[in-house]
């Protein structure tokens, strides 16, 4: 690699970075901002918003909520689309193009449409608005981006390793556990934070499938509605700096598991 | 075909067996609230006071599950979806949208010798001529708001009394911002025209003439106009970034600027404008009908729950004696002077159907042009 | 690590001692080896076994949705007035062909989508390229969670701070007038140039993991082996790079496209008088006017067929391409 590609692909990354913090940066100032609403110029500052979200217990509550349903329904996505995925990859049959369509479906409907679709579906098979609901509803959305991410690193995967372990004796499940699994794990890793990121950020969906209890998003949009106020800045900044910690203790720990 | 519908709620059930299981917390949370009785009110933010709340439980042990909405058409297609098994007891309507949620059969006509404090409401609000509705009345008010016309005051040198032309005038090109769908009617009114169009509901033709002129008049003032947008929260942040300067708009969000020390004025031009009012509505088939209107009656018996309601609304009371438990500086932020509200007028639901069947159309043509 | 090690590592003689006894004992499980000749005993079994569960979850879940969708969208009413059953229709469909109104936003979405999948592309691509082949192998996922963390704040909050850094009293603007370029703001906000800024933010994440996974597992040798034989930076990126990592840009771009064809919150806030979308349109159906139902459904089963169509041609043009390459 000549040192000037480098040094260009280094400009582009992180001016990239640059791009995605600058409205990250500004929202994180606005949080101590006094005053109701945010905007240049801050005239004065302060740490009150940060105790005004802590004593809205709401916040919590719904934060918790968004964190559970966003785990959950990861999980469920995560097995249904790497299940897909390897049906999609690695059989032909009859109908495999119309299969893969389906599975592609809930990626490419706009958000409205679905959720209003899924809300009278739920209906139909007879389950309440709620949690269940709302995680039914993410775990389908998400199922379509998993499936792409690893049917995409599959595609990659030499056949001659499952072969191999085949002929050593391993029934086509273990082979799938002990040797396609790990070769898919960067795939896997992606796709799952992908996943958990939708479902946190999702509105229009747990809208129309919650019950009484908001998730954060739903949450904050009502809160809108009296205008942007630091609050919510200082809301999204908390969740901010848990979600990165929690990112970069996965990042190391995962590290040091690989290490052995 | 009963059979694979039976083969699929299994299926289904055992697919989503795990996410039933963490729900199952909920759920168990819910029954035990149910023993003790509980309603299910569907309302916006600040809408139910949580000092309210919390005395309302302990004193009659009815739980409030209280759900957010931000916007008329959600919960109207929420309630729609919900139609078979509605969990509902309480919805907020706007007053000129009852037609559309009495049609679909999604209020409850509302029983008020069941409320001992319907007296509390101020009559302009409770006898008005939109509060009635084939010969039943539908929901109570509780808070109202009115189209204004919203300007930076140091960015702008506006008359002591303010005409719509401001809106739309060179000097303030691309410094503008109105919500499409709401300044059609101000528009008619601006021109001289009923913009409830009640008037011509025995006149689509001079209806329709009405609608295309004003269309045209828009469309014709579209280089001028720099946004046009929805929410409340669009309009304060347009103002505070100044992209614009002068807006149309309801006057809560305004009210919240101005009560933050922002430099910004609203009025009602000389011209006129439309006010609505919240209600609180029974919901049709209301799981707890009974505990609906033990809230509703609740909710009325104090001025002062008006004016928190108020405060954290920024919408106006329409509770007699509100005002008294506001500040002078909040009053002032939400209020106006008799010559302003004299000029002001009630939205109307009767030619709706007419009405938006000519201005959703015409809308697109606007956006489209 | 080569990619290879990587698919062995776990399988390999160090870490031996507590994985193949799991597996052996499993394997040795009377229940397991039920199961096993149930689903595994002939290829016909062992396909079934693998097909049957995500095929129902697919019709059921995926499909059936939607088919509640088109059936709206037949309907001639919905939700139904009462005493009124819905009668079939296909009235909703034709206000789109007849209806010349329409034609402005659909198209706009066509050409808005083709020209920002192509832009996050080309910004994404370099950013991509960086972190698969630039930055040490360990610290890769570090990087990839550090251009995610922006994105937990969630899209209303995110789409406000950029107002913040648009708008004519915004962070550029500011700085542009203190450095002394412009001494009046330039208004950046509600013009299609801020509706592109505020979709790449949100499209380049979906375009960043197919690209980042597509180019991460180009092996290393085959740069090398191209290097060894005088081929240039620009050609062996022209040769290898780019024709090895089709799948990836094929991927990213499908994404990328389908979504920006349906995002409905940032040209509502960003946008101006003359930057009205479909999926705009689509919503007021819903939103404002709450019989219409039907005309949205419609209207909705419209975009999602272009859509469809759009993307497959696309892919096709790819795999053409794919195969031009390997001859």
């Amino acid at each position: 690699m000549t040192r000037s590609t480098r040094l260009i692909a280094a400009f582009f990354f992180w001016a990239f970075a640059l791009y995605l913090f600058l409205p990250l940066m500004v929202m994180i100032a606005m949080s101590f901002k006094d005053s109701n609403f945010i905007g240049f110029p801050i005239r004065s500052w302060t740490a009150g918003w940060y105790a005004e979200a802590w004593r809205d217990g709401d916040f919590i509550g719904a934060t918790g909520y968004s964190m559970v349903i966003a785990v959950v329904s990861t999980a469920i996505s995560m097995v249904m689309g790497t299940w897909l995925a390897v049906l999609l990859t690695e059989r032909k049959f009859w109908g495999r193009g119309i299969v893969f369509l389906f599975t592609m479906l809930p990626a490419v409907v706009p958000g409205i449409i679905s959720a209003i679709s899924f809300r009278i579906y739920i209906r139909i098979l007879d389950m309440e608005p709620g949690m269940a609901a709302i995680i039914f509803g993410h775990a389908v959305h998400n199922v379509p981006f998993v499936a792409l991410v690893v049917a995409s690193r599959l595609r990659t995967m030499p056949k001659s390793h499952v072969e191999a372990a085949q002929d050593l004796g391993a029934d086509p499940f273990v082979a799938f556990m002990r040797v396609t699994l790990p070769f898919l794990q960067p795939a896997l890793i992606g796709g799952g934070i992908f996943c958990m990121l939708l479902s946190f950020d999702d509105f229009i969906r747990s809208f129309f499938l919650g019950g009484y209890d908001p998730t954060l998003p739903v949450l904050l949009f009502s809160k809108l509605r009296s205008g942007m106020s630091p609050e919510i800045s200082a809301i999204a900044t908390v969740v901010l700096l848990v979600t990165a910690m929690l990112g970069l203790w996965a990042e190391r720990r995962m590290r040091r598991l690989e290490r052995g | 075909m009963s059979k694979l519908i039976q083969n699929r709620r299994t299926f289904i059930r055992s697919a989503t067996a795990a996410g039933a299981i963490l729900a199952a917390p909920g759920y168990l949370r819910r029954a035990s609230a149910q023993s003790g009785g509980e309603v299910n009110v569907w309302t916006y933010d600040g809408f139910v006071p949580e000092e309210f709340a919390r005395a309302f439980t302990d004193r009659t042990g009815i739980k409030i599950n209280n759900r957010l909405v931000d916007d008329q058409g959600k919960q109207f297609n929420l309630l729609a979806a919900e139609r078979q098994s509605p969990t509902a007891d309480v919805v907020t309507v706007a007053g000129h949208r009852f037609l559309q949620f009495i049609d679909s059969d999604l209020i409850a006509p509302m029983d008020t010798s069941r409320l001992e404090n319907w007296g509390t409401i101020n009559p302009t609000y409770s006898e008005s001529d939109w509060a009635t509705v084939k010969g039943e009345k539908w929901g109570a008010p509780i808070l109202g708001g009115s189209q204004v016309l919203a300007y930076n005051t140091e960015m702008t040198d506006a008359p002591e009394t303010v005409s719509w032309d401001m809106l739309f005038s060179e000097e303030y090109a691309n410094q503008t911002a109105y919500i499409v769908q709401d300044i059609m009617s101000i528009v008619m009114l601006y021109m001289g025209y009923d913009g409830n169009m009640v008037e011509y509901l025995d006149d689509p033709d001079r209806a329709a003439e009405i609608v295309k002129e004003a269309r045209d008049f828009l469309i014709s003032k579209k280089p001028l106009v720099r946004k046009y947008y929805d929410a409340g929260a669009e309009i304060q942040q347009m103002f505070i970034n100044q992209d614009i300067v002068v807006g149309h708009a309801w006057n809560g969000p305004i009210a919240k600027l101005i009560a933050d020390g922002f430099p910004v004025r609203m009025t009602i031009p000389k011209e006129g404008s439309y006010a609505f009012v919240y209600t609180y509505n029974v919901a049709a088939d209301a799981p707890n009908a009974d505990n609906a209107y033990a809230f509703i009656d609740a909710i009325l018996a104090e001025p002062e729950v008006g004016a928190m309601m108020s405060r954290e609304s920024g919408f106006i009371s329409t509770f007699q004696g509100a005002s008294e438990f506001l500040s002078e500086a909040e009053r002032a932020s939400k209020s106006f002077t008799d010559e302003e509200v004299s000029r002001l007028q009630f939205f109307r639901a009767e030619a709706n159907e007419m009405k938006y069947g000519l201005v959703d159309r015409a809308v697109e043509e606007i956006r489209a042009a | 690590m080569t990619e290879i090690d990587a698919a062995r590592g776990p399988a390999g003689p160090e870490r031996n001692a507590g994985g193949v006894s799991v597996w052996a004992r499993l394997a040795r499980s009377p229940a397991y080896r039920g199961l096993a000749t149930l689903t595994m005993s002939t290829p016909r079994r062992q396909f079934w076994a693998l097909a049957v569960l995500p095929i129902l979850w697919v019709v059921f879940t995926h499909f059936a949705p939607l088919v509640q969708m088109l059936r709206v969208s037949l309907l001639d009413a919905y939700p139904p007035t009462i005493g009124k059953d819905p009668e079939f229709s296909v009235e909703h469909y034709r206000v789109f062909f007849e209806d010349q109104l329409f034609f402005a936003p659909y198209m706009r979405t066509l050409i808005f989508s083709t020209t920002l999948t192509f832009c996050t592309l080309l910004i994404v691509y370099p950013v991509a390229y960086f972190l698969a082949r630039h930055v040490r192998r360990d610290r890769q996922i570090l990087f990839l969670l550090l251009l995610l963390i922006p994105f937990w704040a969630g899209e209303i909050i995110r789409s406000f701070a950029m107002m913040l850094v648009l708008g004519n009293n915004g962070a550029i603007n500011i700085v542009l007038r203190w450095v002394g370029l412009i001494d009046r703001p330039i208004p950046f906000m509600y013009t299609p140039f801020a509706v592109s800024v505020a979709i790449i933010y949100l499209t380049s994440l979906y375009m960043l993991l197919p690209l980042y996974s597509a180019l991460e597992k180009i092996p290393q040798n085959y740069l090398e082996a191209g290097a060894d034989l005088g081929a240039g930076a620009w050609t062996r990126f022209w040769r290898i790079t780019l024709p090895l990592s089709l799948d990836g840009i094929a991927a990213g771009c499908t994404l990328v496209f389908l979504i920006s064809t349906g995002v409905y919150a940032i040209p509502v806030l960003f946008g101006g008088p003359n930057t009205t979308t479909f999926a705009e349109t689509i919503a007021g159906f819903f939103h404002v006017a709450g019989d219409r139902w039907p005309t949205g459904a419609a209207f909705s089963i419209i975009m999602l067929l272009t859509a469809l169509a759009v993307t497959g041609v696309f892919n096709r043009g790819i795999r053409a391409l794919q195969k031009d390459k390997h001859r």
